[in-house]
């Protein structure tokens, strides 16, 4: 497992090792991927008219790609005095009680509804995340389906990575959170 | 035992993917955003029309790999190629939204 400084050493991102590129980069390269996000939207259909009453996939894939041209800007537009802790907040549903690596969720701002993009870290310290993936986020938890799922076990297998290697305890996933909205 | 970070530092390999690929989109954005739209237009028409990518690139004037590149709505598009569009799919790309 490698990593890669995305912004002043403030925001990293992970390379698994059956990776060619880190986490972050293969994220939004998604994001921006109109098969990808077709046929995501396409095989979650029922999630976004349920909790989203939205219908039409087109207009779900277009949301999509403006939230992830704001995140995008987001990250890019960190100064090298920015305070990175406001951006991410707490996960306040994860179902584990103690953890030695707490974990928080990102998101983006949403104009019409709220965004369902995410982007997963890991709190290494103040200041300082380590992305260790994302998602498109249609449910309350991400413990409903296997793509959010998916991220947990991620977060949790660069965590034990870290504790393997001999880090002392570390804060969890943060939000990237442009105007402090809930879910 | 250390802190996290300093294992993260001794395991950071150089790479300048993300800042160079977003920075690119970003930049690329004002005129991105019309062709992803017109992407998802031309996408919409052909799949309920049952147009292939070879039939449409048969109107076009054009091969099918192109066709297949202005779907992927990352093609700084001509207006010449938007009116061809129209005129093949008989819809409205210029100034319609998605």
């Amino acid at each position: 497992m490698k990593f890669v400084d995305i912004n002043g050493e403030k925001i990293w991102s992970v390379i698994y090792d059956e990776e060619s590129v880190d986490a972050l980069t293969k994220l939004f390269r998604d994001w921006n991927d109109l098969d990808f996000l077709e046929e995501f939207f396409t095989k979650n259909s029922g999630d976004l008219a349920s909790y989203f009453r939205i219908t039409d996939i087109d207009l779900a894939i277009y949301d999509t790609l403006e939230d992830a041209h704001e995140l995008r800007c987001v990250i890019l537009d960190i100064s090298p005095d920015a305070d990175v802790d406001r951006l991410f907040r707490h996960l306040e549903n994860s179902r584990i009680a103690e953890m030695l690596l707490g974990r928080e969720k990102a998101r983006g701002r949403r104009r019409v509804h709220d965004s369902w993009l995410r982007i997963y870290a890991l709190k290494l310290e103040r200041n300082t995340y380590l992305i260790t993936g994302g998602a498109i986020k249609l449910t309350r938890t991400m413990e409903e389906r296997e793509h959010t799922l998916a991220e947990l076990r991620k977060m949790e297998k660069v965590r034990n990575f870290l504790i393997e290697q001999g880090a002392v305890d570390i804060d969890g996933l943060k939000d990237i959170a442009n105007d402090g909205k809930s879910n | 035992m250390e802190r996290a970070i300093e294992i993260v530092k001794k395991n950071q390999i150089e790479n300048s993917q993300w800042q160079k690929e977003a920075t690119e989109a970003r930049d690329s954005w004002g005129w991105m955003k019309y062709s992803m739209q017109i992407a998802l237009k031309v996408r919409s028409i052909m799949k309920s029309d049952g147009i292939t990518q070879c039939a449409l690139a048969a109107k076009l004037g054009c091969t099918q790999q192109y066709v297949s590149l202005i779907l992927k709505g990352k093609e700084n598009l001509t207006l010449e190629t938007i009116a061809k569009l129209e005129s093949a799919l008989q819809i409205q790309l210029w100034g319609s939204s998605s």
